[in-house]
């Protein structure tokens, strides 16, 4: 399947400091979710920011549907159709609903495009559609996340980047935001997650992705990696409750 | 399970409407409308109403405040960027419309556009170095500008007159005094008006929405594709060109114009403490400020002469509103109207889990 979005040997990191990856690759599909998961300080934060534009890579690449956009800015990675939803609340908190999510689609020029994307992400958030006149600093942790998420898909993006979104959440909106990845995959974009609810993560995703000190330590289908004792043992809190099934290395 | 800071939509709720036009029209909204109404009048019957020409001079002057709190409001709030430095501007609109009257032999009212026209230029290279720098950086630019534009307007005595003063030709010369301040009061009034309404559209509009994202997260509005510094530079320079309009009637009405006056900090100061005071994201909100401090101001100017005074009661105005209303006197309003009204219910409300509890139990008839 022709990846959406891919990492390849990429080097990277902050300032003259020593780099944070060091030859990470990644690709992600269309129509796929793929999740990233690693201990504090791994580079998974690092990774969404290359793919969003904001940190330029040292060396390696960064392909959008196969065509090199390195060190483009992040204004024209969103052209290029890949969106990036923040750690933490990034909703304009004093700002209602409808303002959020129209921001997410100032790109657009087309009144007709604009509204069609509306009524798109509203089908997707009801919980945007139904607080739609409030102030999104009203709205609970995971409203606001969903207000992010629907911000994002405002420009019809091909990739979504999203970094850590169950952050802060409760039990129950960290189900309904990881429900609501599912709904973005299944309405074409290809995701990329990082997650430290690494368990939580893996079960939505199609594709795992374990990093450590900057590369990828171990990757394949997500269900593989679940079932993993000795994954679980390191990364996951604990041993799986199924019988453990060898993923692919 | 459900936490009990789930927000959930309760059962049994009526749907929402559509929009705000949709149904019923709220109390609030039918109060702002009743208000709105009832100012118009008010500033239009005053001239009618002033028992005398100074205390219609005072409304002029209240007027004036008005306009140039609104054209601060411009930037400050829909940007966020606090200028103390629009004095300057006014002060250029003034200086400028002066001199092309006294200079160049214009009739004032083409003086008064060209000075607007001139101020709104020189707004663009002082918007592209000044907007460059944010919160007290910002502030102090702004400051800047007023202390230069006031160092240059005094040594420049062989154009501006320096600390002699310009003084003006009235644009109407056959009318008595009376009659001239009850022209300019309605051409303050028609220049509110046309002030408000520009802001009024821009809130509404596109432009709006990017400079409102502006204000509340600058770099967050970038990466959304906001042209964040075209934007901001294009909201100064409309400020500054009401700004300059002010500066430039003021100039025509008041007819002497002295450096010292026209480039004070406390103008700018002025028109932050108003727009503060009535509420910075509210169209009405500078209005209401100038309102209150303004007749303030001319009250105890005419009560206890031109003692410090009157700043020592603008200083504690606004700590009090700071205390009780810091995000000024009409939002307060509102929030207070909000509580009586019954219509603004929405359809989603906080259900507390033992509530989502009892629902549930209700619902599978006690079968917990």
């Amino acid at each position: 399947m022709a990846s959406e979005i891919e990492l390849v040997d990429v080097q990277a990191g902050y300032g003259r400091a020593a780099p944070v990856l060091r030859g990470f690759s990644v690709a992600v599909p269309a129509g796929s979710v793929v999740c990233l998961v690693g201990p504090n300080g791994a580079g998974k934060s690092t990774v969404l920011k290359v793919a969003s534009g904001l940190l330029k890579p040292r060396s390696g690449k960064l392909l959008v549907r196969g065509r090199d956009v390195s060190g483009l800015g992040p204004q024209r990675m969103l052209a290029e159709g890949v969106a990036l939803v923040l750690q933490g609340h990034s909703v304009f908190r004093e700002m209602t609903v409808e303002e959020n999510v129209l921001l997410g689609g100032y790109t657009i020029a087309d009144k007709a495009k604009i509204a069609e994307r509306v009524e798109f992400v509203k089908d997707l958030f009801p919980v945007v559609a139904d607080r739609w006149r409030s102030l999104a600093g009203l709205l609970s942790g995971g409203q606001q996340k969903q207000v992010e998420f629907a911000r994002s898909l405002m420009v019809d993006p091909k990739v979504v980047l999203l970094d850590e979104p169950s952050m802060g959440l409760d039990p129950k909106a960290t189900s309904t935001i990881f429900e609501q990845v599912v709904r973005m995959r299944d309405a074409g974009a290809a995701v990329l997650l990082v997650e430290q609810n690494a368990r939580r993560a893996l079960e939505t995703a199609d594709i795992g992705c374990v990093l450590d000190l900057g590369r990828v330590h171990i990757s394949g289908p997500a269900s593989e990696l679940l079932a993993d004792p000795q994954l679980g043992e390191l990364y996951l809190g604990g041993r799986p409750a199924e019988p453990p099934v060898a993923p692919k290395r | 399970m459900p936490s009990a800071s789930d927000t959930v939509t309760a059962p049994g709720a009526a749907p929402a409407p559509p929009g705000p036009a949709a149904g019923r029209p709220r109390l609030g909204r039918v109060l702002t409308i009743a208000a709105v109404v009832a100012l118009a009048a008010a500033v239009l019957a005053f001239p009618g109403l002033a028992p005398n020409p100074y205390i219609l001079s005072a409304g002029i002057v209240v007027l004036n405040y008005a306009v140039l709190s609104t054209s601060w409001n411009f930037v400050g709030g829909f940007t966020g960027y606090i200028s103390l430095g629009h004095g300057a501007l006014a002060g250029l609109g003034g200086y400028g419309t002066g001199l092309l009257v006294t200079k160049a032999g214009l009739p004032s009212l083409a003086a008064l556009v060209l000075a607007m026209l001139l101020v709104a230029l020189i707004a663009v290279p002082i918007g592209f170095a000044a907007l460059r720098v944010r919160g007290a950086s910002f502030v102090i630019v702004s400051i800047a500008l007023v202390l230069i534009m006031l160092l240059v307007f005094q040594s420049w005595a062989s154009v501006t007159g320096g600390s002699r003063g310009l003084v003006v030709p009235r644009p109407f010369p056959d009318l008595l005094r009376p009659e001239h301040h009850r022209v300019f009061y309605y051409l303050y009034a028609g220049l509110l008006a046309l002030a408000l309404g520009v802001w009024w559209l821009i809130d509404r509009s596109r432009f709006g929405l990017g400079l409102k994202a502006i204000r509340e997260d600058e770099d967050k509005a970038e990466a959304l594709g906001t042209p964040t510094f075209a934007y901001k530079l294009v909201v100064f320079v409309v400020s500054a060109a009401f700004t300059a309009l002010s500066g430039g009637l003021y100039a025509l009405w008041f007819g002497d114009l002295d450096p010292v006056f026209q480039f004070s900090i406390l103008t700018g100061s002025y028109m932050v403490l108003m727009a503060l005071l009535g509420g910075v994201r509210n169209l009405f909100g500078p209005l209401v400020g100038a309102l209150v401090v303004g007749t303030a101001l001319e009250f105890f100017k005419g009560s206890f002469g031109n003692t410090p005074l009157h700043l020592v009661a603008t200083g504690v105005l606004l700590g009090l509103v700071v205390m009780f209303m810091p995000d000024g006197v009409l939002p307060a309003l509102r929030n207070l109207f909000a509580r009586f009204d019954r219509t603004r219910q929405s359809s989603i409300r906080e259900v507390s889990a033992a509530e989502l509890r009892d629902q549930r139990l209700q619902s599978t008839g006690g079968k917990a």
